[in-house]
């Protein structure tokens, strides 16, 4: 099987939302489970099925390469990092670097592309409107001086 | 829900964002350099889905199947909101994945999530620990 088109997968990732709160009472959320990951020191509380949604993914990535006919190990990516020539261990910094402005960010604007962008957009929220306006600027800002940094693309 | 109920919801949604192809580093780079608009028509197509079976979630008495209300509270705004989401989607455009893709590429199979995920972590643990400073001080300010 191939990967669906837009509006299919976007049908049923919309769809999930409020199918997950009619089954669980809560609006899904990602970037919150790696703060329980970071509060596991800590006596369970209510938001520890953040971190079980969390760890759920990955299962789903494997079933859907498993689909495609896969999985197959990569280690290399298909970021604009490959445009710079530079070693592979390099190359994995930047992307720990960049994950690391990916987890300080969530947690300050409260929330990611999930929770904000699609689920408090959906909900009609101030917060998750402004947050994605934010998400927007910072990915083609960043996107695009990496370009030029790299002297254009093919 | 237990604990494997969650787990379970996880692994569908992450199924979803592979398939949706949010997984895949160059169309996340696509939709930055506008030469793939395939994920701008999966959010916005999710967007209007979810707004619409939130309406009815709502209109039916915003209750779960098994009749407990479901909390349909918007995330608070304050004014960090901006500056946080430019953080993340530096981070966004840098690594070309977020906290849920991230974890989904791993399954399927890309090691070079693993670098990434250690990152996101990393992130969210100073975060949090410069808001506690943050909150401790303002305390004694006050």
């Amino acid at each position: 099987m191939q990967n669906w088109p837009f509006w299919i997968a976007g049908m049923a990732l919309g769809a999930f939302v409020p199918l997950f709160a009619w089954g669980s009472g809560k609006l899904l959320g990602i970037s919150s489970g790696y703060a329980e990951a970071c509060a596991l020191h800590k006596p369970a509380g209510s938001e520890r099925w953040k971190l079980w949604f969390a760890l759920g993914l990955p299962l789903g990535g494997l079933v859907a390469a498993i689909v495609r006919g896969g999985p197959e190990l990569a280690s290399t990516s298909a970021t604009l990092l490959e445009n710079f020539h530079v070693s592979g261990s390099a190359q994995y910094a930047l992307l720990a670097l960049g994950g690391a402005l990916v987890g300080y960010g969530a947690r300050t604007a409260g929330g990611c592309t999930s929770g904000h962008s699609i689920v408090g957009i959906a909900l009609g929220a101030k917060s998750s409107l402004v947050a994605t306006i934010g998400f927007m600027i910072g990915g083609f800002a960043a996107t695009w001086i990496l370009v030029a940094l790299a002297g254009g693309l093919a | 829900m237990k604990p494997l109920a969650f787990l379970a919801s996880g692994a569908a949604f992450g199924f979803l964002l592979s398939m949706a192809r949010a997984t895949d580093a160059a169309a996340i780079v696509g939709m930055f350099r506008l030469t793939d608009l395939h994920l701008f028509g999966v959010i916005g197509s999710a967007i209007a889905t979810a707004a619409l079976g939130i309406a009815l979630l709502k209109r039916s008495g915003a209750r779960t199947a098994d009749g407990q209300s479901i909390s349909l509270q918007p995330k608070p705004y304050h004014r960090a909101v901006l500056a946080g989401g430019v953080i993340f989607g530096v981070g966004w455009g840098i690594s070309a994945t977020c906290p849920g893709t991230a974890l989904a590429q791993l399954g399927e199979g890309k090691l070079y999530a693993v670098p990434t995920i250690l990152g996101i972590l990393l992130g969210t643990w100073l975060q949090q620990r410069l808001a506690r400073r943050a909150a401790v001080t303002s305390v004694k300010v006050a």
